[in-house]
């Protein structure tokens, strides 16, 4: 399972965007109106007017593509005004006014061009039966009602489309920050302690070869895990445990009879899944805490049990928890570790310090099922 | 040179002694694996020469040296990795050691240690005197300073603690001034005033000043008033 996301999408090229809006919006343009000319068409045939007023087919046609051309171009040619005059960025409170008004002028001028073809290039009467300011009146409370329409589909999709993409940025933006956290977060074997280490070996090579080779091995082992575990989100607890006991296996040989072990590992546990370098982090802890500062050292203990799936995890190791310890020295491995326990697995993953028994630190692990295993 | 070895692993003490076996100049006379020990045995074996792990449980070797009564003997710092104190003492130009140790390196600090050649070691003096020669050890912060008693020019009291001047720095010891100036050499170093104790070496001009006072001008453009008690004092010791 690797850390870096698939999830993550690539920031759409912005000139190719535009370009697919651009599309959308012929697209939109020629149905809406095509549909508006289908109606028209629609409505003419089925509801015919007085025989007396009704118009042959090439004037009918011609005054529904009049309507059409002229619609199409009114909303066409409002569309830079809406751009320049930075509509998208109103609040509705802003814009709603504006809409109105628009589309009330649009009208006008609409109703404008409508009637002087009709009535003055084709030269048609007026009606007999109502007044033609009632008819201009009508026909532009009408029209007004069309591009009010138009306008709200127009900032609909505007609004939607702002939704889907802050949205899709806030997406990427969280997992990048928790790839960060992560890589920030995973923990590495403690310099200072390689360097140590490689110092006794050299005494250990002429004091005990044997020992000696077996701690070049041990230390390759526990560099390599640290090393390769940077790119996993999890390894079985067994690989951890593996590692453990070699890193073990140099701090004995650096603090000799001052360290001394207790492993209680149920079998049960070993396939179950570890952020790496956890168990580590928190038996470099109790080394560093629990036996370095003391004379005459002291035991660790590793409990690892299975309940029911979660992998339950206590390091124990002499000392008392200072809280109010420079927190800065204190806490800064235990912290990292329990934050790139939860940012894997979660708020049910849980790492707490505490201490049962006077002069007795555990530090105890929870790590849930997880739920795709 | 007699030397101590400080650090908690025996198995690199081991290396260390191993490593100067090459050097018989150096006379290992002991070894410490805490601070504590190492302490008792620096009152007891008076050690000239000091191979100090700097990282240490309860203790660093810097703790360790900042609490050593002056003088304090040469030191060679020994660190697996601690960014911080290396960087320090490079400041300092003090020598430090990078565990595993290089033997090149090693045979490089001990040539460049200088009471090899003069054999003018720090010895306490008459009455646990401080010798101008002898060094003291100061730190602030994350800087620290081998400063050598001759090239201190001023001590300014600061409650308890004692602000040390030399060269371009001034940071703070750790031990009021009063108690410093038990320990310092009356020959060199007068108290100008309550606060104030100069090194008579690094006086420049002195003037008259008010109601019989004096002025004193140190190298560096320190000025320190003396009382007319003090100028009477002052001018007594001058004319011997």
């Amino acid at each position: 399972m690797e850390v870096s996301a698939d999830i993550s999408l690539p920031a759409p090229d912005a000139a190719e965007r535009e370009q697919a809006k651009q599309r959308l919006y012929v697209l939109f343009q020629a149905a809406g109106w095509s549909a508006w000319l289908l109606m028209e068409a629609i409505f003419t045939f089925a509801f015919p007017e007085p025989p007396d007023e009704r118009r042959d087919v090439t004037t009918n046609l011609s005054i529904v593509i009049m309507f059409m051309t002229v619609g199409l171009l009114l909303t066409h040619l409002l569309r830079p005004f809406m751009r320049r005059w930075k509509w998208k960025q109103l609040g509705w409170r802003q814009l709603v006014p504006r809409m109105v008004a628009t589309s009330v002028v649009m009208a006008l001028i609409w109703v404008g061009f409508i009637t002087g073809w009709v009535h003055g290039v084709l030269g048609e009467k007026w009606s007999m039966h109502v007044a033609p300011v009632v008819i201009v009146v009508m026909d532009t409370c009408f029209i007004s009602i069309v591009f009010f329409g138009w306008l709200c589909l127009y900032f609909f999709y505007h609004v939607f489309d702002r939704l889907n993409r802050s949205e899709i940025e806030r997406f990427q933006l969280m997992t990048s920050v928790k790839e960060a956290e992560l890589r920030a977060l995973k923990s590495q074997v403690n310099p200072h302690f390689i360097f140590n280490s490689l110092n006794s070996l050299r005494a250990l090579i002429d004091e005990n070869p044997g020992r000696a080779r077996r701690a070049v091995t041990q230390l390759a082992n526990l560099l390599r895990y640290s090393l390769q575990s940077g790119q996993l989100e999890t390894v079985p607890f067994e690989d951890e445990l593996e590692v453990v006991n070699d890193y073990l296996a140099l701090e004995q040989v650096r603090h000799e009879e001052r360290l001394r072990l207790r492993l209680d590992i149920g079998t049960d546990t070993l396939s179950l899944p570890i952020p790496p370098m956890l168990l580590q982090t928190l038996v470099e802890n109790a080394v560093k805490y629990g036996i370095s500062p003391r004379a005459d050292g002291g035991e660790i203990s590793i409990v690892a049990r299975n309940e029911g799936g979660a992998l339950r995890i206590q390091v124990s190791n002499p000392g008392e928890i200072k809280a109010s310890e420079k927190a800065g020295s204190t806490g800064v491995g235990l912290h990292n570790a329990a934050e790139r326990l939860r940012l894997i697995f979660g708020e049910k993953a849980t790492l707490r310090l505490r201490s049962d028994k006077p002069a007795l630190v555990v530090a105890e692990a929870v790590i849930p099922l997880p739920v795709h295993p | 040179m007699r030397a101590l070895l400080v650090d908690d692993e025996r198995l690199a003490r081991s290396e260390l002694r191993r490593l100067l076996s090459e050097f018989p100049e150096i006379e290992i006379v002991g070894e410490a694996s805490q601070t504590k020990q190492a302490r008792e045995q620096m009152a007891a074996l008076k050690p000239e020469l000091l191979f100090l792990d700097v990282q240490m449980p309860g203790e660093t070797g810097i703790d360790f040296l900042a609490a050593l009564e002056p003088p304090v003997p040469h030191v060679i710092f020994t660190t697996a990795y601690d960014e911080f104190a290396v960087k320090g003492f490079e400041l300092n130009a003090l020598d430090y050691l990078l565990k595993p140790v290089d033997p090149a390196r090693l045979a490089a600090a001990v040539n460049r240690l200088p009471g090899l050649s003069q054999s003018t070691l720090a010895k306490p003096g008459p009455a646990g005197r401080l010798e101008s020669a002898d060094k003291v050890f100061v730190r602030e912060g994350e800087k620290c300073w081998f400063v050598e008693v001759s090239q201190i020019r001023l001590l300014e009291s600061e409650g308890n603690y004692t602000r040390v001047h030399f060269a371009d720095a001034q940071p703070q010891l750790f031990r009021s001034l009063n108690a410093m100036e038990e320990r310092l050499d009356p020959k060199f170093f007068f108290r100008a005033n309550r606060r104030q104790i100069i090194n008579i070496a690094w006086i420049a001009s002195i003037e008259p000043w008010f109601s019989s006072g004096l002025l004193v001008h140190l190298k560096g453009g320190t000025k320190v008033e003396l009382s007319r008690r003090q100028a009477q004092d002052f001018r007594d010791r001058m004319s011997l």
